[in-house]
């Protein structure tokens, strides 16, 4: 008999009275055993991180472990290579992708980022770009970006860009004109900008960017190339590679997709730009295109590259599938973010539809969370003291921008809260109660650090 | 299904493998084999205690009740650990990708569950001291100076890549001229040739292979060789940047005398050596001051019972070389290659977890590693020379120059006369007989007609008994007594 929760947007007609053989869709409780290996005493609303990966998904990971410890010769010899094409044909229809050789698998975007940068890195080293010429990045992008960008693009004689958003953010626009005046200023001193590099959705803040217009600005100011860091895409945001119409677009599975650690795709249109990319690791497979080069860096364990057969299963289990999780989701992160919001007087980072399954929530300005050790404290007072796993962002106030504030003063520091399938309102009410009592017992961030 | 089913489902598997491999007869050839081994070696010693002691010691040793020592392993506790082990398969191909016993799989699986369970608090509060706690033993076992001079990565390909990439900013950033050398063996793995190719040959810079014999008969013919391809590199006033040289080649396999190699690379003013020791650590000794390479780096999951995959690149501490990087940039960047390594973003990190987990499972192993050494040695040496007599061929090498591996000759009118042959010939006698080993084609030399072309790589590890050899000889034999030659075999 299956258990409505109110919380799947089912419409109120559909009658509970209604005969069934089966259950068509999983239930809430099955769904609970897919994560009963979840630490049941911690509020776990920051799938975002580390994402998250069922049970059932993890019995097929352990088969496919089996199998190459049974008899590893055999597997890779009849195995390995048919399993990870099988599974890349099936994220090449997922993205909508023109042909499977567009679609590479990686361990994650750091990876990605680390391919696409490389050969950037060698475009100057061969005297195919010129010093100076221009890469261009968020302001906000991943820590592992910028450092990839450092060790390739300016070490090689690169300059880089980056372009500042805003945040707190109301409106699309706001994001595309900050861009388009980096652009501006890009091409002032006659540098060629020959890669841009756009979070799909970023890390911290996180806020869903507007790719598909970001793309075709590029374009029409003669960008070279454009990389789509998309590690938090599939599974949270519509992924359609050929609409975003970027050169290279990367996407974690182990995220919001359900595949265990760790697993992305790299998509590179199929075009000569994209042809001498390679994998760092260079292996025998050097030289037959970077799927195969991918498909077989040393020996490793591939098998969670090997299980996205498994995770589709798994996600045409949930009513609407991939595209049902991903709406339930961001209304739920939405619905909770503003309880939050509204229970401790804050606000949100970005409206709704500039969020996914991940939303930005104000803390009260009364903590005062000055610095990024004050975030990194905090955090970990809510997990030890309050068992709750959320990360925090520190927002740095700039000059002349009008700031947030609540009643008591500015708000510096925002949680960046996920929903996911196993999540339940007490994750976030846990956390609203902790935040509560920490304001009540007038606690400021500095006193944590004793405690 | 909730995890714990799995689990349970795992260990039952494991118990239909024990019980279906544990046949009378292949158990009483298998433990009187090992028991030969385990208890009869002559310099054995474990623990501290003297020859005479380990010479008597039974299998059961009766625990004291404050003896934190576990027991050696019995023939049976063996068959057990690697009960997952295809049991229809002559598994005599350790060489390729190792083998993990399962009380090491299984601290893997609990770290794995303890990452699934809270990742966040895993990855702030747990993984870096574990990375520290496997480096420092491994800086232990190889005698390093220095914890930071080990890092862990996943294997030695990787390795390969990020002491190649240093190379090639080298050239990129003037430091070398173009067409200064780098120097590798001809027998060097495939990879690493590639990745030479990618990352010196495309930078501008020169590279030499030293060919070596084979079969080979003494360390001279290896170390000759390598002398006149160090004159050619330094000719033209071209530099030896790099010399990459195997510890244990891969196919043909031949221990090579790394340390007189090292040797005369410092004497002729070679910038730096990387060791190449994919097969090193648990196969051959592994002592970076005796070697004196620059670079060392070896897989722990081929002979040291890792799970897939970790291996260790040791850098010693020197201005030469401070500047390697992980080619997959983190935020950790530019804070030394084993911090780098120790975070390339999110992973599943639990094979480089397990190290302490692997050291603890060797030594319930008469005399530890080097006990294990020793005696897959002798074994794959005696296995070794007991086929060689059954069809009438020859050992690639002289015993002093294998490992836990040696190249066995196949008969010549197999004819094989291809590397598509040897791999075809491998798949039948995969398929056929049940035997995984792998076959290496020899191009005959001039003048050689009719003679061996095709050698078997066979490993001998703690796992393997007796009748698997037989069972690889038993097939050969019939595919002579047929007739068989490899142009009948489907491309």
């Amino acid at each position: 008999m299956q258990h409505e929760d109110p919380r799947n947007g089912e419409s109120a007609h559909r009658s509970s009275k209604k005969p069934k053989l089966s259950s068509k869709f999983i239930t809430e409780s099955d769904t609970r055993d897919e994560f009963s290996h979840h630490q049941p005493r911690v509020a776990r609303i920051n799938n975002g991180s580390f994402g998250s990966c069922p049970g059932s998904v993890l019995t097929a990971q352990r088969h496919w472990q089996l199998q190459f410890l049974c008899q590893p010769d055999a597997f890779y010899f009849n195995t390995l290579r048919d399993g990870i094409t099988a599974s890349r044909k099936i994220i090449k229809d997922l993205i909508n992708a023109d042909h499977v050789d567009e679609v590479s698998l990686v361990d994650n975007a750091t990876t990605a980022a680390a391919i696409v940068l490389q050969r950037i890195g060698l475009s100057f080293a061969e005297g195919k770009f010129q010093k100076n010429d221009t890469v261009l990045m968020l302001h906000c992008a991943f820590q592992a970006v910028k450092k990839s960008i450092q060790a390739y693009v300016t070490r090689a004689g690169g300059s880089v860009i980056e372009v500042r958003l805003p945040f707190p953010v109301n409106s699309e626009e706001e994001i595309i004109s900050e861009f388009k005046k980096s652009i501006e200023e890009g091409k002032s001193n006659g540098r060629k900008i020959r890669l841009a590099i756009i979070d799909h959705i970023t890390s911290m803040p996180s806020v869903v960017i507007p790719v598909k217009e970001l793309v075709r600005i590029c374009r029409a100011e003669g960008i070279e190339q454009v990389f789509v860091d998309a590690a938090h895409a599939i599974g949270s945001v519509k992924v359609d590679v050929k609409e975003v119409g970027a050169d290279f677009y990367v996407s974690n599975l182990h995220k919001w997709f359900f595949c265990p650690p760790s697993v992305a795709f790299l998509y590179c249109k199929n075009s000569t730009s994209s042809s001498d990319l390679h994998h760092p690791v260079v292996s025998h497979e050097y030289g037959n295109g970077l799927p195969i080069e991918s498909s077989w860096i040393g020996t490793r364990d591939y098998s969670s590259q090997l299980v996205v057969p498994s995770v589709l299963d798994f996600v045409n289990r949930f009513e609407g599938g991939i595209d049902g999780i991903m709406k339930r989701n961001h209304d739920e992160v939405v619905k909770m973010g503003k309880m939050l919001a509204e229970s401790w007087g804050t606000n949100l980072g970005t409206p709704p539809e500039m969020s996914a399954a991940m939303i930005m929530v104000g803390l009260p300005s009364r903590l005062c969370l000055n610095s990024e050790e004050d975030a990194v404290t905090l955090r970990s007072h809510l997990r030890d003291h309050y068992g709750v796993e959320v990360p925090i962002f520190h927002q740095v106030s700039k000059d002349g921008e009008e700031e947030v504030r609540d009643k008591d003063g500015f708000i510096t520091g925002y949680v960046r809260i996920s929903h996911q399938v196993y999540n339940k309102l007490e994750d976030y009410e846990k956390l609203r109660d902790a935040i509560n009592q920490l304001v009540e017992d007038g606690k400021t961030c500095k006193m944590l650090y004793t405690e | 299904m909730s995890l714990n089913h799995l689990f349970s489902h795992f260990s039952l598997k494991v118990e239909a493998f024990f019980f279906f491999c544990c046949s009378p007869r292949s158990y009483h050839r298998f433990s009187s084999y090992m028991a030969s081994s385990l208890h009869n070696t002559p310099s054995a010693a474990v623990n501290g205690t003297s020859v005479a002691d380990a010479k008597s010691r039974l299998p059961k040793r009766p625990r004291l009740l404050a003896d934190p020592t576990p027991p050696l392993f019995t023939p049976s506790d063996i068959l057990s650990e690697f009960s997952h082990h295809d049991p229809t398969v002559a598994r005599i191909n350790n060489g390729s990708f190792g083998s993990c016993p399962s009380s090491v799989i299984s601290a893997q699986h609990d770290l794995q569950l303890q990452w699934l369970q809270q990742p966040d608090d895993f990855y702030f509060n747990q993984l870096q001291p574990k990375i520290l706690q496997s480096r420092t033993i491994i800086k232990d076992l190889i005698n390093a100076d220095h914890v930071d001079e080990v890092s862990i990565v996943d294997n030695a390909t990787t390795a390969a890549a990020i002491v190649l990439q240093q190379i090639a900013w080298g050239f990129a950033e003037g430091k070398f001229k173009h067409g200064d050398a780098a120097v590798m063996l001809h027998y060097a793995y495939g990879s690493v040739k590639k990745s030479v190719e990618a990352y010196v040959t495309r930078a501008g810079g020169y590279v030499i292979e030293v060919p070596l014999p084979f079969p080979v008969n003494s360390a001279d013919e290896i170390i000759h060789e390598f002398r006149q391809a160090l004159q050619r590199g330094k000719q033209n006033g071209r530099r030896v940047r790099l010399a990459v040289i195997d510890h244990v080649t891969s196919m043909p396999t031949v221990v090579i005398p790394v340390k007189e190699l090292v040797s005369i690379c410092r004497e002729e003013g070679v910038d730096q050596v990387f060791v190449d020791a994919a097969h090193g650590i648990g196969c051959v000794d592994v002592d970076m001051k005796q070697i004196g390479a620059d670079f060392y780096t070896s897989n722990l999951h081929k002979w040291y019972f890792c799970p897939p995959s970790v291996a260790f690149l040791y850098c010693k501490r020197s201005i030469n070389n401070s500047d390697l990087h992980h080619p997959v940039v983190s935020h950790e960047y530019g804070n030394g290659l084993a911090i780098e390594s120790g975070w390339i973003g999110t992973r599943d990190y639990s094979a480089q977890l397990v190290v302490p987990k692997a050291l603890e499972f060797i030594n319930r192993f008469e005399g530890g590693i080097d006990g294990i050494k020793k005696r897959n040695h002798e074994c794959v040496v005696e296995m070794g020379k007991m086929l060689v007599e059954a069809w009438g061929t020859h050992l690639g090498c002289p015993p002093e120059m294998c490992s836990s591996m040696v190249m066995v000759g196949l008969p010549a009118c197999l004819g094989i006369s291809s590397d598509r042959d040897a791999l075809n010939l491998r798949t039948c006698i995969r398929e056929k007989f049940g035997v995984e080993v792998p076959i290496y084609y020899r191009s005959p030399k001039d003048g050689e007609d009719g003679g061996v072309t095709g050698y078997a790589r066979i490993s001998c590890q703690v796992y393997n008994k007796v009748e698997d050899y037989h069972k690889f000889s038993d097939a050969v034999n019939q595919l002579v007594h047929n007739a068989f030659t490899c142009a009948s075999l489907p491309n």
